[in-house]
């Protein structure tokens, strides 16, 4: 009786340390599982943990649909949103709204990742995102490099190093050449872009129109920096700009939108010069790798 | 007597803010730089042109404007009888709105023949609308005020509906910042070609109204005690329909919807002057303007160089002042 007790005692134990270990190991592989995910920050300083190298991938901005397809193979990308119109082959992708984010039409999509840039998507879309199950990684831009250093980061996550260097690289080597160019300019050109007529608003200084204008040995006639990266202006402020350029649209356009508005301001020097130009939007606005494309469009401008 | 002093002190108090006002901009300017703009202009110097061309006709059109709504908004008070009355009873600024973003949506071209067409279209739906407003209030060949006050009510909501779902479907976002930029008011459009429509119109207005405030008071006691004291409540009515439509039309389309100061400027009139006071709607005028003015200038300095949206200005120091004098115990809105 005692020896029978002793054994029912033996297996109960042995039962017991079995059962811990199973579970042990279950823990262990539960760790080495999340050990082998990657954990990425993005330019926020936000942590992302992505539990594989992702595959299926989509931009929550136009940009950042055209810096995927120069980057990633095709196939991972599974979505463009409703303002996404470059490269042609974005037209192959299904549409999934942005602005407000559909967010059964991302979940049936199941997106590994999805890429976005700082102030064109919402943090707190970000977050209900990440509650999810889908991570959104942000990028920041202020500068030309920037936008380089985004398309590297880009293929790191990805993968696709090699494309992403190579592609990074070059452009650099062309934005280096350009700034050899034109640097150290006696008395640059004071360049005023305007995004919007009525109120006028306008590129600010921190924004990566002014980066561009400076490789070209030019500047931003907005100097001083306000909270908004577009700020509206006064007229009485653009008079005391006086600047030497105006960008924003054709003499034609913005002589009937903008100075039949507002003709006090026929008194700036880019009037009277008629140095008026229409940047291709799709090309100032983006920031992606078009980006040297879209200075050379202004260099063209500032310099015919 | 105290009428007379409170007439000197506003327009001694609208004399300062103007010239305090010339000297807010981008350009450095003191006394010394107005006084030379004025009397010896030179077309070369920008700050000269500044002062003259942009900051001059700016602080008039806000004097006008604010005189315009104050006025407007009197006359509404008296025509229907109630307190809570104001110039967009008729649903004049909605109306102006929707015209106005008509135009921002790409409905209708946004330059014809050279016109800058946001404002005539505020102009054209401000009309529209108070007369789809008039035509619903209009029974037995009589208007009805609590069916224009209803009508309006309905009307504006419709307008704004519409206005709310073409920003929702708004494809960019300049277009939504010129929605709320119109939605808020603002003078930054203000022009020398701009000014004379608001300012014709308030001026024939005033003229037309310095003869007929002895029956605006009785109108205020009721239409049938009115009608018994022998004012013709039906043609006052209808004149002042004409008046606040074409006067706030005017305003609005220069400025946009600025809310407010057609509400609170009667009251503060009456609280001052009393409720029958014969010269209220000149006063109620000069205090419109004197306090649009101000806003004005608030708005510039606390959020340079635009201004914070004159609307956010009005309601935030007109709001604190309404409630002191609806608390004073001896302010009735009518006798």
């Amino acid at each position: 009786m005692k020896n029978k007790t002793i054994v029912y005692t033996l297996h109960f134990l042995c039962f017991i340390v079995a059962a811990l270990t199973i579970v042990g190991c279950q823990q262990k592989q539960e760790q080495v599982g999340q050990e082998q995910g990657i954990t990425i920050t993005d330019d926020l300083g936000r942590k992302l943990h992505l539990p594989k190298q992702p595959e299926r991938v989509f931009g929550f901005t136009s940009a950042m649909a055209e810096m995927l397809f120069a980057i990633v193979d095709t196939a991972n990308i599974i979505a463009r949103t409703p303002d996404c119109d470059y490269p042609a082959a974005v037209y192959t992708k299904p549409v999934v709204s942005n602005y407000p984010v559909d967010l059964e039409q991302v979940l049936a999509l199941k997106p590994d990742l999805i890429f976005t840039s700082e102030g064109m998507t919402p943090l707190e879309d970000a977050a209900r995102l990440q509650e999810l199950g889908i991570p959104v990684y942000y990028q920041k831009y202020r500068t030309v490099e920037d936008v380089l250093k985004g398309i590297e980061d880009i293929g790191r996550i990805m993968g696709r190093e090699q494309v992403a260097n190579h592609l990074a690289d070059s452009l650099r080597k062309e934005v280096q050449q350009l700034e050899a160019n034109y640097r150290n300019r006696p008395n640059p050109l004071q360049v005023l872009t305007i995004t919007w007529t009525d109120p006028i608003y306008v590129y600010g200084k921190n924004t990566l129109l002014t980066d561009k204008l400076r490789i070209l040995g030019a500047e931003n006639a907005v100097k001083e920096t306000f909270d908004q990266p577009y700020p509206a202006l006064t007229r009485e402020y653009i008079l005391k700009l006086n600047p030497d350029v105006l960008m924003g649209g054709t003499k034609e356009k913005l002589e009937q939108t903008f100075f039949s508005q507002y003709p006090e301001l026929r008194k700036i020097k880019a009037y009277k010069d008629g140095r008026i130009y229409a940047p291709t939007g799709n090309l100032i606005e983006r920031p992606g790798p078009r980006i040297v494309e879209s200075i050379k469009e202004l260099e063209g401008f500032l310099y015919p | 007597m105290m009428r007379i002093l409170y007439f000197i002190l506003a327009l001694l108090l609208i004399a300062i803010v103007i010239v305090l006002g010339l000297q807010v901009g981008s350009f450095e300017s003191d006394l010394a730089t107005i006084a030379e703009a004025f009397l010896n202009y030179n077309p070369d110097n920008t700050t000269h042109y500044a002062i003259v061309h942009l900051r001059l006709p700016r602080l008039l059109l806000a004097l006008v404007v604010g005189a315009a709504l104050a006025f407007c908004g009197y006359l509404m008070q008296a025509m229907v009888n109630n307190g809570l009355a104001d110039p967009y009873l008729l649903g004049t600024a909605s109306g102006a709105s929707l015209g106005a973003v008509l135009v921002f949506f790409g409905f209708i071209n946004i330059s014809i023949s050279g016109f800058y067409m946001p404002p005539v279209l505020a102009m054209a739906g401000a009309f529209i609308v108070t007369l789809v407003v008039v035509i619903l209030g209009y029974r037995k060949r009589q208007l009805i005020p609590a069916q224009l006050l209803l009508a309006g009510i309905a009307i504006s909501s419709l307008c704004t509906a519409i206005v709310g779902l073409l920003t929702f479907l708004s494809d960019s976002e300049g277009k939504l910042k010129s929605v709320i930029f119109w939605s808020m008011g603002s003078f930054e459009r203000a022009s020398w070609t701009l000014l004379p429509y608001p300012a014709i119109a308030l001026i024939v207005a005033l003229i037309l109204f310095a003869f007929m405030q002895k029956q605006l008071n009785i109108l205020m006691l009721g239409s049938e005690r009115a009608q018994a004291l022998g004012v013709q409540v039906s043609y006052t009515r209808w004149a002042i329909l004409a008046t606040v439509s074409i006067v706030t039309g005017f305003a609005v389309a220069t400025s946009g919807p600025i809310g407010f100061v057609g509400l609170i400027v009667p009251h503060v009139t009456r609280g001052l002057l009393g409720t029958t006071g014969r010269s209220n709607l000149l006063f109620c005028a000069f205090v419109g303007g004197l306090f649009m003015l101000l806003c004005d200038l608030l708005s510039r300095i606390i959020y340079p160089p635009t201004g914070l949206p004159i609307g956010i200005i009005t309601s935030f120091f007109g709001v604190p002042f309404f409630v002191y004098l609806l608390s004073r115990k001896n302010y009735k809105f009518s006798s």
